[in-house]
């Protein structure tokens, strides 16, 4: 049985339900309280459990963060909120530093099971600090899991996942998905962190895309096939863990790729991707492979720039066509 | 043995276990990577022993007391700075920075200074969420004091009443810069004023002056009070880490506060002439303690490195 359900819906399904499974699982950050978050992803949780389990906090970003860690280091599962994904800078020593590496650094005495939930992404006019997609700043933070989910059903799953495991989890939403809807498995549904997804299958070029990204590769796809090029959509669901097993085995098959995130080229997702596939599968590449990304520089705040930094499906067929 | 003799005892064994770590590090086996706490023992000592075994503590990174004040054996703590397997990290360790112990509540001590405080502050939440009387004590130097972490973790402790002890020991200087020009008051206790947090100030070579502040801050935080924070005005008598040349101190000045403001010295005094102890008792208990210190030491020093495979463990649940 599934129900077609939008992104939103499905996070706020996931909060309740591990809510209610676990009360060790408890939720803090700014606005998260009556307001019910700014994106409206804890709408109606107080209410339900209660200003101890869900509450504000003051703007105070490093303080949020590295209370999650303090909560989860003493047996917690804490989920704190910071908005806009922009913000985890503000509290890049709790994330990089303390969530990633407390474990660790003290012989592994430690787990540190938190989620720390972002919105990331262009929505329209919301500047250069309220629109990253910061996921590819934290590949060299080892010890930390980071997740991006593209439909409703993927965000469901992973979310309770991110909330059940042991590890630190940075959770990022697209802000731009979270009114898009998709098949949602009713009753229990999970799925593992770190598993890519082939989002469609194709044998001609394969498009390894993040996020928002996968929805305009799926496009992309589809005009291509009216060309006769058959586009397989790979999707890793975050980029740590990173299942390079399925983007590899997609590479071998297709012996062409491309590589679709909204960051900017320079130092984004595909970059470390790309330099993993040369290492590992330059003997079944049989053209470059291409990225596809914004051009490096700040998200402009005009809605109308910010469309033409936003890379579309345009820009991914365009760049199909040019490694075919 | 009475509760002050006991005091006495933990702050000996602070001073000789340190006294055997820097004999480690002129003999090359262990790195000079280690900031001694001599002088400052009595805080350390006199705070750690108003807690349970539950509490939590976050420390700082001067000397071990708060480590061996907190229970944690001896040599454990010798092969933590020897990086091999009697450490509590297992040999990946090489210091201070990495010591923890979850059983004991020593929930570790953050790398990047001020990066205890918000950790403090969710470990003091999570006490209070879970329904304990459990408190955190949290040591820090004069000058993390000026991080931005501490006003964040300040003002969430009191708006939310959470069982943590904010506690600074005040040397004077930040690794190798007088306060005067790192601090623009360095009275630190008068930053809790302006977060209605309670303070006080105390003598940090005093032992029982701080263990009396301690606990009527615990006594405050286990019964629902909320936070307090204590400024304990101390002296570091030696350098910021070992090799530092100290160029910005006054040599005689040094001697003096050696010759004068020695806790453990002030505390033996304040025993023998309050009756509490005789000469002979005191210099029994050091007998007994550098036994005790070289025994651990022995045993750390006895301890295999770890295998290679270790770098790779932890680093994921």
């Amino acid at each position: 049985m599934t129900r077609e359900i939008s992104m939103g819906q499905a996070i706020h399904e996931a909060l309740f339900e591990e809510m209610e499974r676990d009360d060790t699982v408890f939720f803090f950050g700014e606005d998260v309280g009556e307001a019910g978050g700014v994106f409206g992803e804890t709408q109606g949780m107080q209410q339900k459990f209660g200003a101890k389990r869900v509450f504000d906090t003051p703007i105070a970003e490093s303080m949020i963060v590295g209370a999650a860690v303090g909560a989860a280091i003493t047996g917690l599962r804490p989920i704190v909120e910071l908005q806009f994904a922009d913000f985890v800078s503000v509290a890049m020593d709790e994330i990089y530093n303390k969530a990633a590496k407390w474990r660790y650094m003290h012989g592994g005495l430690f787990t540190v099971p938190l989620v720390i939930f972002a919105a990331e992404g262009a929505a329209g006019g919301a500047g250069p600090e309220h629109s990253q997609c910061p996921e590819a700043l934290f590949y060299s933070a080892f010890g930390l899991q980071v997740v991006t989910p593209s439909t409703p059903a993927d965000a469901k799953g992973l979310l309770k996942s991110a909330i059940r495991s042991d590890n630190p989890v940075l959770f990022l939403e697209h802000k731009a998905l979270a009114n898009t809807s998709g098949e949602v498995p009713s009753g229990e549904h999970l799925v593992p962190l770190g598993v890519a997804d082939v989002k469609r299958s194709g044998s001609d070029v394969t498009i390894v895309a993040w996020s928002n990204m996968v929805l305009r590769a799926l496009e992309a796809a589809s005009e291509l096939a009216a060309d006769g090029i058959s586009v397989e959509v790979v999707d890793p669901r975050g980029i740590n863990p990173l299942d390079m097993d399925t983007i590899l085995a997609s590479v071998r098959k297709t012996g062409r790729v491309v590589l679709a995130h909204e960051a900017a080229v320079t130092g984004g997702p595909a970059s470390e991707v790309l330099a993993r596939i040369t290492e590992q599968a330059w003997d079944w590449l049989q053209s470059p492979v291409k990225r596809v990304g914004a051009p490096d520089i700040p998200m402009p705040q005009s809605i109308a720039l910010e469309q033409r930094v936003v890379p579309g499906t345009s820009d991914i067929v365009a760049a199909v066509k040019e490694i075919i | 043995m009475s509760d002050s003799l006991a005091l006495y005892e933990m702050m000996v064994r602070c001073n000789v276990w340190e006294q055997k770590l820097l004999w480690m590090i002129d003999e090359g086996l262990v790195s000079g990577f280690f900031h001694a706490g001599r002088g400052q023992e009595a805080i350390p000592v006199g705070a750690c022993s108003v807690l349970r075994e539950d509490d939590y503590l976050l420390y700082a990174h001067r000397g071990i007391g708060y480590l061996i004040a907190k229970g944690l054996g001896m040599e454990k703590l010798f092969g933590d700075f020897l990086a091999n397997s009697a450490g509590t990290t297992g040999g990946l360790g090489a210091g201070i920075v990495h010591i923890a112990w979850p059983e004991l509540g020593i929930l570790g001590q953050s790398g990047t200074l001020g990066g205890s405080f918000p950790i403090a502050t969710g470990a003091g939440l999570s006490a209070q969420y879970r329904g304990t009387d459990q408190v955190v004590l949290t040591f820090f130097g004069d000058g993390t004091s000026a991080r931005g972490t501490l006003h964040e973790s300040l003002n969430a402790s009191k708006l939310w009443n959470l069982p943590v002890i904010w506690l600074c020991e005040n040397n004077g200087v930040g690794a190798t810069v007088a306060n005067e020009r790192m601090l623009a008051n360095q009275d630190v206790a008068d930053l809790a004023l302006g977060y209605k947090i309670p303070a006080v100030t105390v003598d940090g070579q005093d032992v029982e002056a701080v263990q009396s502040a301690v606990q009527t801050a615990v006594d405050r935080a286990r019964n629902g009070g909320g936070p307090t924070f204590i400024e304990a005005k101390t002296h570091r008598f030696r350098g910021h880490y070992e090799g530092d040349p100290q160029l910005w101190r006054d040599r005689d000045e040094l001697r003096r506060l050696r010759k004068e403001k020695d806790p453990i010295v002030l505390f033996a005094d304040r025993l023998v002439a309050d009756g509490r102890a005789s000469a002979d008792q005191l210099a029994s208990i050091t007998t007994s303690v550098r036994a005790e210190v070289d025994a651990a030491a022995e045993l750390a020093l006895a301890a295999p490195p770890p295998a290679d495979d270790r770098i790779y463990q932890g680093v994921y649940a």
